[in-house]
C-alpha cells in the first residue's frame, strides 16, 4: 500500500508541470496570467496557438527542414552502416575488425570537438546554412551506431544463406539488398528511431551551422522563441510550440514501441 | 570468363561510404580542433601557432572555475537524482498490478527536448512566474548561482526520470526470480529485501545507467543554453556552454578549441576511471 502511495504522490508532482503545459498551451494567447495558471481556461485555443506559432517563428519552414533531416539522414546512415556491417561480417573484409573500430570510434567524439572545423570548413565549402550540408553531417553522425548494431545482427545470421544465394548466382550487392537488408528490418527500424529522435532534438549543430529560417532545424527556431517570450511572444503560443515540436517523436515511439523493443533485443547479441 | 570469387571483388567499395563519412566529418574535425587549440585564430587570418598558451590562459580564467563547478554539479546531480529516483520508481512499481500505469506520469516529460524544456519551465521559474506565486516566495531561481544550475538540474530530473525508470524496470523484470522468492520465504521484505537481494542483482545495470549519466552530465549544453544561455553574467555556464560562447560569441576559435580539448580530456579520463572502478569491483 505504501508503495502505491509513494508512487501516486511522486506521480502527481511529476504531472504538475505537464498539466501546466497542457492547460496553458490551450489558453487563448492573451489570457495568460501566472497567478491563475492552474485554472483551465474556458476557451480551448490550442490549435489557434499552434497556427500562431507556425507563423510567428516560421516554425513551419523549420519543421519541414527538420522532418527532411531526421528522415533522410537516418535512412542513409542506416543503409550505409548496414552495408559496412555486411561487408565486414559477411563478406569478411580483410582487417574487418580494424575498419569496424575505425567506424565505430566515430561515436566517442564530443560534439564540441567538431564544431569549429565544421563551421569553418562548411563556410569555405559553401555548405554553411545549407540543407545538403546538414544532411551530410547528420548522416555521418548516424553511421557508427548503425554499423555497430548491424554488424552484431549480421554475425548472428547463418553464413549458409549467403553461400546458397551465391551458388544461385546472385551478386553480393543483390544478396545484401534482397536478403540481408529485409532480414534485419527490425534492427534497422530500432536504429532509425533512435537516430530520428537524436536529429529531431538536435540543437547544437543547428545553432552552429545554420542561420536562415529555411534551413535551421526546429529546435533552433524554438530556442529563438524562448528568448522571444520576454520580447512579445505570448506564453501560451510558446508552450503550444514546445508541445507541437515534441509530438512527432512521441507519435513515432508510440507507433513503433513493440518493433523497437524487439529490434533492440535482436541487435544486442 | 573467370567466375567472381565467392566473397565478391567489390568489398572495399561497400565500406567506403561509411569510412569516408566518418573520416571526413568526425575524425578530421576532431584532429583539426586538437590542432586549433594550440593556435590563436579568429577565423579571418590564418591560425597562428602559440603552443600551450591557450591552456595556460584557460587555467587562469575565472570563467573556467565557474563552469567547472557547474559541470561538477551537473555530473554529480545527474548521477544521483534521475538515476536514484528512477531506481526508486522502478523498484516500487515493477511487480505491482497496473505498475505501467503508475509510471505514465514519469514517461510524459521524456518527449520534451532541451529546447522544449526551456520553453515549458521558463514561465514557471521566472521571477514573476508560477513557482513563486504558488509557493508564496520571492526567489530569483534563475538569477543566482548555484541556484539556477540546481533549478535546471531539477528540471532535467523531471525529464530524465522516466527513461531511467524504464531501463530499471526492464532490468528488474529480467533478474532471476528464485533468489527473491527464497528471500521472501525467509521473511525478507521491504528495505532488507531490496538491500540484500535486489540491489546486488541490479548493480551491473545501475553501473551502466550511472556511466551514461556521467558522460551526459559532463556534456550538458542544450538545457542550459535554452534556459539561461549560461547567464546571467556567465554564472550558470557549463564547460560545453563555455566552449560555445568563447568560440561562437567571442569568435576566439583557438581558445574555444582549447576548452573543447579540455572537455574531451576530462570526459575521457572520467569514463576511464569509472570503467576501471567498475571492472575492478
Amino acid at each position: 500500500m505504501i508503495r502505491r502511495l509513494v508512487l501516486v504522490v511522486l506521480g502527481l508532482i511529476w504531472l504538475g508541470p505537464t498539466y501546466l503545459l497542457l492547460v496553458n498551451a490551450s489558453r487563448p494567447a492573451d489570457a495568460y496570467d501566472p497567478a491563475s495558471a492552474w485554472v483551465p481556461s474556458g476557451d480551448f485555443a490550442l490549435f489557434q496557438n499552434f497556427s500562431t506559432a507556425l507563423e510567428r517563428a516560421d516554425l513551419a519552414q523549420s519543421l519541414a527542414s527538420t522532418a527532411l533531416y531526421s528522415v533522410v539522414s537516418p535512412l542513409l546512415g542506416v543503409l550505409i552502416g548496414a552495408m559496412a556491417g555486411y561487408t565486414i561480417v559477411v563478406l569478411r573484409l580483410r582487417f574487418g575488425f580494424l575498419w569496424f573500430m575505425l567506424i565505430f570510434g566515430g561515436t566517442i567524439f564530443p560534439s564540441q570537438m567538431l564544431l569549429v572545423p565544421l563551421f569553418i570548413g562548411y563556410s569555405d565549402a559553401g555548405l554553411y546554412d545549407d540543407r545538403f550540408g546538414m544532411l551530410l553531417l547528420y548522416t555521418a553522425i548516424n553511421v557508427p551506431l548503425a554499423a555497430f548494431v548491424l554488424r552484431n545482427f549480421y554475425s548472428g545470421v547463418a553464413f549458409s544463406i549467403f553461400e546458397a544465394a551465391r551458388m544461385d548466382g546472385a551478386s553480393t550487392f543483390r544478396i545484401f539488398f534482397r536478403i540481408y537488408l529485409p532480414l534485419s528490418m527490425s534492427a534497422l527500424a530500432a536504429v532509425f528511431i533512435l537516430e530520428f529522435t537524436f536529429i529531431w532534438n538536435d540543437l547544437i549543430f543547428g545553432l552552429v551551422l545554420t542561420q536562415s529560417e529555411g534551413v535551421r532545424p526546429v529546435m533552433v527556431a524554438l530556442n529563438g522563441l524562448i528568448t522571444d517570450v520576454y520580447a512579445g511572444t505570448p506564453v501560451p503560443v510558446g508552450l503550444a510550440a514546445g508541445l507541437m515540436v515534441s509530438l512527432p517523436t512521441v507519435a513515432l515511439f508510440l507507433a513503433t514501441q513493440r518493433l523497437f523493443a524487439r529490434g533492440l533485443s535482436l541487435g544486442s547479441v | 570468363m573467370r567466375t567472381a570469387p565467392i566473397l565478391g571483388r567489390f568489398r572495399g567499395g561497400y565500406v567506403a561510404p561509411a569510412v569516408l563519412l566518418v573520416a571526413g566529418l568526425l575524425y578530421a574535425p576532431f584532429l583539426w580542433t586538437a590542432y586549433l587549440s594550440l593556435t590563436a585564430y579568429d577565423g579571418l587570418a590564418d591560425p597562428e601557432f602559440v603552443g600551450l598558451r591557450n591552456f595556460t590562459r584557460l587555467f587562469d580564467d575565472p570563467a573556467l572555475l565557474t563552469s567547472t563547478r557547474n559541470t561538477l554539479i551537473w555530473v554529480v546531480g545527474t548521477m544521483v537524482l534521475p538515476v536514484g529516483l528512477g531506481l526508486l520508481v522502478a523498484v516500487l512499481s515493477y511487480d505491482i498490478k497496473g505498475g505501467a500505469w503508475f509510471r505514465v506520469p514519469f514517461m510524459l516529460p521524456y518527449a520534451l527536448s532541451g529546447a522544449g524544456l526551456g520553453m515549458v519551465w521558463s514561465p514557471i521559474l521566472s521571477h514573476d512566474g508560477i513557482a513563486n506565486l504558488l509557493l508564496g516566495t520571492d526567489t530569483a531561481y534563475m538569477q543566482e548561482a548555484p541556484h539556477n544550475t540546481i533549478a535546471m538540474l531539477l528540471v532535467w530530473t523531471w525529464q530524465q526520470l522516466g527513461v531511467n525508470t524504464l531501463l530499471f524496470v526492464v532490468g528488474l523484470q529480467s533478474i532471476p526470480k528464485a533468489p527473491i522468492e527464497a528471500a521472501r520465504l525467509d521473511g525478507a521484505s521491504g528495505w532488507s529485501l531490496f538491500r540484500h537481494v535486489i540491489w546486488p542483482l541490479m548493480r551491473p545495470l545501475t553501473a551502466v545507467v550511472v556511466g551514461l549519466a556521467l558522460v551526459a552530465g559532463l556534456k550538458t549544453f542544450d538545457i542550459v543554453w535554452a534556459m539561461t544561455q549560461g547567464g546571467p553574467g556567465r554564472n550558470s555556464e557549463t564547460l560545453a556552454v563555455m566552449m560555445y560562447r568563447e568560440t561562437f560569441v567571442a569568435t576566439k576559435y583557438g581558445y574555444g578549441s582549447a576548452v573543447a580539448v579540455l572537455l574531451t580530456v576530462v570526459a575521457g579520463l572520467a569514463s576511464w576511471l569509472y570503467l576501471r572502478r567498475q571492472v575492478n569491483g
